[in-house]
């Protein structure tokens, strides 16, 4: 798939953007902070409807609307029109900054429209796919176990049409449970109640694990094929999944099975997990209420990426994490493609810069290949003049966006 | 600008109600301000008795006139009562009675459970629902909580406490709409009714 028309109002430095965009390569140039990051910004929010950069999402809308925001209703907009398959659709998604009562603050509600219908976000996500690999994002790797569980899930609600939805349920009968436990542990009670926010938790639950399993296998395989591409066969890289309820038997008390064991989980049933996990839960409700909250179940999953059977987030060299992103967020637009039948729009913000000669120009190579990029530089000539012809290059200034004619022909 | 005291205090008081914002609750109080007619005193004698004239059932916790012990349906000889219809409150009794289509009793629960706001089973009437199933003469007991998440558990905590009586528990079935279109059902709601499928007879 691949965006035909953008257009922003009051997101990020953007006051007012329109942007007629054709189907290719598209390079954004332009000094730091003027605008290039939240031009890829606002295209992935509409395949997330959520912030790579931000959890907060009012910080998406331009500051000056923010400051009004308080006295008055105040929007930011984004729409896009897209080609899917032989299908074109229309996109929009307001971002409304609104006072609550009088002097109670103000609060964001999002609106999403498909088709110039109003949609629930759970509709709508997996429509229009972007994948998007930013420096930053070497936190996947480094970071906590949350920065992995969220990025997981951002590439799987766009991929499985149920996911997002499950996931929410999920999350609101975890914290209905957990609300429970807190109350067991603080003035006691019956902990037979429990019971009855088990088979939601587990029936949920085993749903989300059995489709990360799916995807964490797919996605692997995708990732170890660039990935030796990539590093010329030097390097052998795995994607570990680790539920935190291990459906599988583990070796005499311990929790989850050793990193370099290898597993396959794919010929699990869904009623299978669903009744290990009740039955775990069982096991360990003393403990939870010793503690006050669930302790096993998706949101503890841990997702662990392995080089040549070193664990990178702990080892791995900064060349190595950044090498082996890429090699991630190729293989996740080869899963997507796979699994959809359809490109995604794929965005690369300032990531020419972190990769050595040869590793650039096998990305330029695989992005030829590609629908639509969209690619954010500080410098050209970081790209081979071969890329460039190919490529549309826009300047970026000040929030606003102008074709720039081909500097190779000016030479 | 600062409004009369007594505007205020009914602005505000028009806001606590559910579904109601500071724009409407001025709106409405401005226009009970210039009604000439009887409208506001009629308003304010049907508040005045709404919570000295209206009681609840002793049986089924249903809503009936102050002096009653039991409702209507209750006390209704030709009303089944072997059948007995758990409801989360007295709203979805009144939409159950519409139907005319139910012969058996009611029992309105006041509530789900809801741990996040502090809702157990002791805050609901399940402990009267319990006695009165005790009490025998119960054969089927349909559980017609809401298909939301805290009514399933209602009704899954339930089932768990009718077990030992030995009687019928039902759910209410869930799936489609009647005259709906498939093609704009969501996908939760056709994953149920795909799972609850019947056999055609």
């Amino acid at each position: 798939m691949y965006l035909t028309h953008l257009s922003l109002t009051n997101f990020r430095s953007f006051a007012r953007l329109d942007l007629e965009i054709p189907r290719r390569a598209i390079l954004l140039v332009g000094s730091n902070a003027q605008g290039k990051t939240s031009l890829l910004e606002a295209v992935y929010f509409l395949a997330a409807f959520t912030s790579f950069q931000t959890h907060a999402d009012r910080q998406l809308l331009h500051f000056n609307t923010v400051r009004e925001a308080k006295n008055q209703v105040s929007v930011g907009r984004l729409t896009a029109d897209y080609q899917r398959g032989t299908g074109k659709h229309h996109l929009e998604v307001r971002l409304i900054l609104e006072p609550v009562g009088v002097g109670n603050g103000i609060r964001l509600r999002k609106e999403i429209l498909l088709d110039k219908v109003k949609r629930q976000a759970h509709e709508v996500i997996g429509h229009f796919n972007a994948v998007i690999f930013a420096p930053q994002m070497s936190q996947i790797l480094e970071g906590g176990p949350d920065e992995r569980r969220r990025y997981i899930n951002m590439a799987l609600a766009q991929t499985f049409p149920a996911y997002a939805r499950t996931l929410s349920e999920y999350h609101q009968a975890l914290t209905q449970r957990n609300a429970l436990l807190k109350t067991l542990n603080e003035k006691g009670g019956n902990s037979e109640h429990l019971s009855i926010w088990d088979e939601p938790l587990t029936r949920l639950g085993s749903q989300i694990i059995l489709w990360r399993i799916q995807a964490l296998q797919e996605l692997e395989i995708q990732a170890r094929r660039i990935h030796s591409q990539i590093t010329r066969g030097k390097e052998v890289l795995r994607l570990v999944y680790q539920p935190s309820y291990e459906p599988l038997p583990t070796p005499a008390g311990q929790i989850s099975l050793p990193l370099e064991f290898p597993v396959d989980r794919s010929g699990l049933a869904p009623e299978e997990i669903r009744r290990g996990f009740a039955e775990k839960l069982e096991k360990i409700r003393a403990e939870e209420i010793a503690r006050g909250q669930t302790l096993i179940g998706p949101h503890r999953d841990e997702v662990r990426f392995l080089a040549n059977g070193i664990d990178l987030g702990d080892y791995g060299s900064r060349g190595q994490i950044r090498t082996a992103l890429l090699s991630v967020k190729l293989a996740e637009v080869a899963w997507m493609q796979s699994r959809t039948g359809e490109w995604p729009v794929i965005l690369l913000d300032e990531v020419m810069a972190e990769l050595d000669i040869q590793r650039r120009a096998d990305l330029l190579n695989y992005l030829a290949e590609a629908e639509q990029v969209l690619l954010t530089t500080t410098d050209l000539h970081l790209f081979t003049p071969e890329f460039i012809r190919q490529a549309l290059v826009w300047q970026v200034q000040d929030g606003k966006i102008a074709p720039q004619n081909d500097p190779a022909e000016e030479e | 600008m600062i409004l009369p005291d007594p505007l205020q205090k009914l602005i505000n008081a028009l806001e606590r109600l559910p579904g109601i914002g500071p724009k409407s609750a001025s709106r409405l109080a401005f226009f009970l301000l210039r009604s000439g007619d009887d409208l506001a005193d009629e308003l304010a004698q049907a508040l005045h008795g709404l919570k000295e004239r209206v009681a609840f059932c002793q049986e089924c916790f249903n809503i009936t006139s102050a002096g009653r012990e039991h409702c209507e349906i209750c006390d209704d000889p030709r009303r089944d009562s072997t059948l007995l219809c758990v409801v989360e409150d007295a709203l979805d009794v009144l939409s159950l009675e519409r139907t005319g289509g139910f012969p058996g009793k009611y029992h309105v629960l006041h509530g789900v459970l809801s741990p996040i706001e502090g809702i157990g089973p002791d805050d609901l009437k399940i402990q009267p629902l319990i006695e009165r199933v005790r009490r025998g003469g119960i054969k089927e007991v349909i559980l017609a909580t809401n298909p939301s998440m805290e009514g399933d558990a209602t009704a899954l905590y339930l089932r768990q406490r009718l077990e030992p009586f030995g009687l019928r528990v039902t759910r209410l079935a869930r799936g489609l709409p009647v005259g709906g279109d498939l093609e704009y059902a969501d996908q939760n709601t056709l994953l149920r009714a795909l799972a609850g499928r019947q056999e055609m007879d």
